[in-house]
């Protein structure tokens, strides 16, 4: 496939230079497709009758207007950075991880099992344990996948796909079944207090732990001898494993750490936001990491402030809706817009003026290549 | 060539920025108007102004505002919260109220778009749906000048300012069966359901079955759930045509589809079949899904306008009962079949299950 050199890999002598132009270059084309599906969004708004800049300033309120907003998209950011953490991360390693719905479903009920059933244990154990239990849950059920890869073959997205419906089906069982709340909703009942994701002031605490894992997976890639491993492999696995690089272990890892992160995102979501495991309520939100992953070009820096920007219009879209009376599907066609600029990123690449063969592209289709 | 290209795009940005710029110098006028103009598209949805388009202040005493959020779901569905917002719109053509809804996309936002209601001056707020029971009560408790209507959300206590609409949708469900039971002729009959992960999905299924038993107790019941999440199961026409061709492929010759989108597939599938009927679900399926009137008896209905609006008018009288209200359900009109394939005695003995399940002599044997 596309021999497509990561950014970071190995820095030369004029490092500063090379910095300085790759941070642009990775900025460079997600601002303007941002900016570009922004306007777009508005010629949209007009000619379906409302005022763009009412409509945008009500979502900047919506998600910025005061403390208790800016919390709400911080909290709608966490999961996203996790999501989208998961899926970047596999990425490197060449594998297209569609799964982060399903390891984030069982990565969350199994955090809410944890969480209401251990009783009288302390927050300092309940807590990490419930929160450790649900990101582990959710390593095992991608490695899964990663192992059907490795050892038979079986391409990822396809067995990433299937197992997102095995884990609804177990989500859905399991909280209308053996751990149903009392009641006629299908739910399993609240944590216990003590395994409750604490807010600071205000804010969530999982939006500092989601920040602390994309610091951690990027050291784990860049600068440690696995993360080399990693990154070879995703270049090219036949390679890696000439080189003397166990690529199925490899694969399996990686998809273990990707589903860990979708885990902990579920945990997160069940511990810090819900306080119970609900079917209904993580709607979505693994696939938005493949939205967040691709804006961030697969850094895993970079997915902090994708997911912040998407939380924040996934935040504001009510009070859009409430101050301009704009449905929220327009946040919908917005986001798929960016999208659209940051895949088909020769669009912008013109309007920049810049080289249209540009080697950090993310090549999607570099995923179903092989290995 | 590829200046040419960069230069039409810059046109085009610079297009789209002056129409950005002319659509805000337009917005003053516009603004200073009420704001009650709110939605431009509600507006386009319904040409009658509210009535009340002077005074819409609502924080000022003398103005009723009523406000409506959704479950995840679209308040033109066709179904559920559609006409939870029909009985909204009665209110503001009755009582002269100021209306508006808020669409919810993340059941995490519930409480947020309540909240967006009741920090602007609404008097009555209506919340559609069992997932948000949990965020109107701890809303009812918060903001106690307001009244909440949580439509099918049970009460386990009285909370003054909450008033919960139940339907008895386990009697629609029964008198459905017991139609459905006397068309057959297969001796076999279907439902296609959305999932059970929804209380009222499983009181139609119940009611159905035990209402298709109560006429023939040896009748071949096929009901299928959907088996995908609460995201899909109500909007999956596909899988719910190709469930009711199944059923029809094992003899089955009249289908139930309970469950919004994915059951008007089944009802529009079955459309197509000669000899077979179907029956809708929620609202009159007559008015709703008219592919399907090549099938449609009838439709087991809950009247959830009526029940809102007659909770919103008792709210604003100040009589609105505490903790929980029971509302219809029944037996839509036969339209087309009145008479000729739902007869005479059919109609009557359905009638006589009615009186029955509402005295008591007759059970649903829906028991949650």
């Amino acid at each position: 496939m596309t021999a497509s050199a990561q950014p970071g890999k190995q820095l030369s002598d004029n490092q500063l230079v090379i910095i300085g132009r790759r941070i642009w270059k990775a900025l460079s084309v997600p601002l303007v497709s941002v900016l570009l599906a922004l306007l777009i969004g508005a010629i949209i708004l007009l000619i379906s009758g409302a005022k763009p800049l009412e409509a945008y300033a009500a979502l900047v309120k919506g998600a910025f207007g005061n403390a208790a907003s800016f919390a709400r998209t911080l909290e709608k950011a966490t999961p996203l950075i996790l999501g989208g953490l998961a899926v970047a991360f596999a990425f490197k390693a060449g594998l297209f991880n569609i799964g982060g719905q399903g390891q984030l479903l069982i990565g969350a009920i199994i955090a809410a099992y944890i969480g209401f059933a251990f009783e009288g244990l302390p927050m300092i154990i309940h807590l990490p344990l419930a929160l450790l239990g649900g990101s582990l849950a959710g390593a095992a059920y991608a490695a899964i996948a990663g192992a059907l890869k490795a050892y038979t073959g079986a391409h990822e997205v396809i067995t990433t796909i299937m197992l997102n419906y095995i884990a609804i089906n177990i989500t859905d069982y399991l909280s209308n079944g053996p751990w149903k709340a009392e009641g006629i909703i299908a739910r399993t009942p609240l944590v216990l207090e003590t395994a409750v994701i604490p807010r600071i002031g205000g804010y969530p605490l999982g939006f500092g732990l989601a920040c602390l894992m994309a610091v951690l997976t990027y050291y784990l890639l860049y600068y440690t001898t696995m993360g080399y491993a990693i990154r070879t492999t995703g270049l090219n696995a036949h390679a890696a494993q000439y080189a003397g690089i166990k690529v199925a272990r490899i694969i399996v890892l990686t998809m273990a750490f990707s589903g860990f992160l979708a885990g902990m995102g579920g945990s997160i979501e069940t511990l810090g936001v819900i306080g119970r495991f609900q079917p209904g309520f993580n709607i979505g939100l693994g696939f938005d990491g493949i939205t967040i992953a691709l804006l961030a070009k697969t850094n895993p820096l970079g997915v902090i402030p994708a997911a912040i920007l998407v939380g924040a219009m996934q935040a504001g879209a009510s009070q859009m809706q409430f101050d301009a009376g704009v449905r929220f599907q327009i946040i919908d066609i917005i986001q798929a817009l960016i999208l659209f600029f940051v895949s088909a990123d020769l669009i912008v690449r013109k309007i920049l003026g810049s080289s249209a063969v540009d080697e950090d592209k993310v090549t999607l289709s570099s995923g179903w290549g092989g290995g | 060539m590829r200046k040419s290209s960069l230069l039409l795009t810059l046109f085009l940005l610079l297009a789209v920025l002056l129409a950005a710029c002319s659509g805000t110098t337009a917005s003053p006028t516009a603004t200073s108007a009420p704001v009650a103009t709110t939605a431009p598209e509600q507006a386009a949805e319904e040409p009658t102004a509210p009535p009340a388009a002077a005074s819409d202040d609502c924080s000022s005493p003398d103005v009723l505002c009523v406000g409506l959020i959704t479950d995840v779901g679209e308040i033109d569905d066709k179904s559920f919260n559609q006409s939870a917002w029909d009985g909204v719109k009665r209110a503001e053509a009755e009582l002269g109220a100021k209306i508006d809804y808020i669409e919810t996309q993340d059941a995490k936002d519930y409480a947020t778009n309540i909240g967006l209601f009741a920090n602007n001056g609404y008097e009555i707020i209506v919340t559609v749906g069992f997932a948000m029971g949990d965020a109107t009560l701890e809303a009812a408790a918060q903001y106690p000048d307001i009244h909440f209507i949580g439509v099918d959300q049970f009460q386990g206590f009285e909370t003054a300012n909450f008033t919960g609409i139940l339907f008895p949708e386990d009697k629609a469900g029964f008198l459905a069966g017991a139609l459905a039971a006397m068309l057959t002729e297969s001796g076999t009959v279907a439902a296609v359901l959305g999932t059970d992960l929804v209380p009222p999905v499983v009181a139609f299924k119940e009611g159905y079955e035990n209402g298709a038993r109560y006429i023939n107790p040896d009748i071949n019941l096929i009901s299928t759930y959907h088996p995908g999440g609460l995201d899909v199961a109500f909007t999956d026409p596909e899988w719910g045509a190709s469930t009711a061709r199944q059923a029809v492929d094992q003899g089955a010759d009249v289908v139930f589809g309970a469950g919004g989108k994915t059951g008007n597939g089944a009802l529009i599938e079955v459309a197509g079949v000669s000899g077979a009927y179907c029956i809708g679900v929620d609202t009159d399926q007559w008015e709703t899904v008219p592919e399907a009137h090549a099938c449609l008896v009838s439709s087991a209905v809950k009247l959830i306008t009526d029940a809102v609006f007659d909770m919103i008018k008792a709210a604003n009288e100040g009589t609105a009962p505490e903790g929980n209200y029971f509302g219809d359900g029944g037996l839509a009109p036969f339209h087309d079949f009145d008479g000729t394939v739902v007869t005479a005695e059919m109609q009557a003995r359905l009638q006589e299950i009615d009186a029955g399940l509402k005295d008591g002599s007759i059970s649903t044997g829906y028991n949650p």
